[in-house]
């Protein structure tokens, strides 16, 4: 199954469409998912054995090579995009691993070498402090106030939860989108770059040393 | 949880953190956590109380009168429990649906976004 950590479901639904997934489909408008399996990013998964106990806490979840890894970049791009196109390329793959790993566990079960007990599901999820809760608190906070009409006391909170959490990149993007993308758009904008709101963003955050790489949990398979 | 007091009923509270407030403390999963004098007999609940119990940050937003509850910090993981929470999400066409609804499967629970 599958959930969108999206505040605006107008957005989310024509790739959700798009999908035409047999499975369900779902939208987390709050982001109370984020919290209570520790997604702090996307492609990220949990595993759930059939009495609705995790077997792996989140980590980063793709079961196919993305294309775009091997994509040329064309000389002459904006700097930008030549910028963002650079980090994707550069995205740890373990597409093949973890494929494999979802279907030894459907197959062996509690038997799979990849299925993990409670203590190291626990052991092995996110380190959550005072700082990651209260960004919890504050990214909620923002939400509430978009939703109830008072956008630039979001704005605020947000900025907090990004400070409390940097780490977080899901409250990061959700919050840059929000400002970067134009309105009446009927797709968020995907790079998020700078902008006259927030003093972080996408391109910088990626085009450093860390690239995308620092904000992605790998699977340990 | 957003609060516009600090003071709730524990079947809100248990909705919207995953914890449920009992006699015996306040549970999730195989892990209760005590907390004496949270829950009242009229089943209404001591937010302050069960936050600093369950280590949960409490955020005031002054302005607009409102209060968001944190996570739980208990243990220093994102998880304190294996159990998978349960709260209720949407389908994109408005229908509630909870995880524990496939129960007897096993379930990979992938997060998306558009942007």
């Amino acid at each position: 199954m599958t959930v969108a950590l999206d505040i605006d479901i107008d957005l989310a639904r024509p790739w959700n469409t798009l999908a035409a997934a047999t499975h369900p489909t779902l939208i987390d408008t709050t982001h109370i998912t984020n919290a209570a399996f520790g997604f702090t990013n996307i492609p990220m998964a949990v595993w759930i054995d059939e009495n609705g106990v995790l077997v792996r806490p989140a980590e980063a979840a793709s079961i196919e090579r993305s294309p775009l890894r091997d994509m040329e970049i064309p000389e002459g791009l904006p700097e930008q995009l030549s910028k963002v196109m650079h980090a994707v390329k550069a995205i740890p793959d373990d597409a093949e691993a973890y494929r494999a790993a979802i279907l030894d566990w459907v197959r062996n079960g509690a038997e799979s070498r990849f299925a993990m007990t409670p203590d190291e599901v626990i052991e092995r999820s996110r380190p959550h402090s005072d700082d990651e809760a209260r960004a919890r608190a504050c990214f909620e906070l923002g939400e509430h106030l978009r939703r109830t009409g008072h956008a630039d006391s979001a704005v605020a909170w947000w900025k907090e939860a990004h400070r409390l959490d940097p780490q977080n990149l899901v409250y990061k993007r959700q919050a840059w989108t929000l400002v970067t993308t134009p309105a009446g758009a009927t797709e968020y904008d995907l790079m998020q770059g700078p902008n006259d709101v927030y003093d972080s963003n996408l391109v910088d955050e990626v085009s450093g040393e860390g690239g995308f790489a620092q904000f992605i949990v790998r699977p340990t398979l | 949880m957003i609060l516009t007091e600090l003071r709730t009923t524990a079947d809100a509270f248990h909705s919207s953190t995953g914890w449920e407030p009992k006699p015996e403390g306040l549970c999730r999963g195989e892990i209760c956590v005590p907390a004496p004098g949270a829950l009242a007999t009229d089943g209404s609940l001591d937010v302050t109380i069960a936050a600093e119990r369950l280590g949960m940050p409490i955020v005031h937003d002054v302005e607009h009168g409102l209060w968001a509850l944190g996570s739980a910090t208990l243990g220093g993981r994102a998880l304190s429990t294996a159990v998978a929470a349960d709260p209720e999400l949407k389908t994109f066409d408005n229908e509630p649906f909870r995880l524990s609804s496939l129960r007897g499967k096993k379930v990979i629970l992938l997060a998306w976004s558009s942007y």
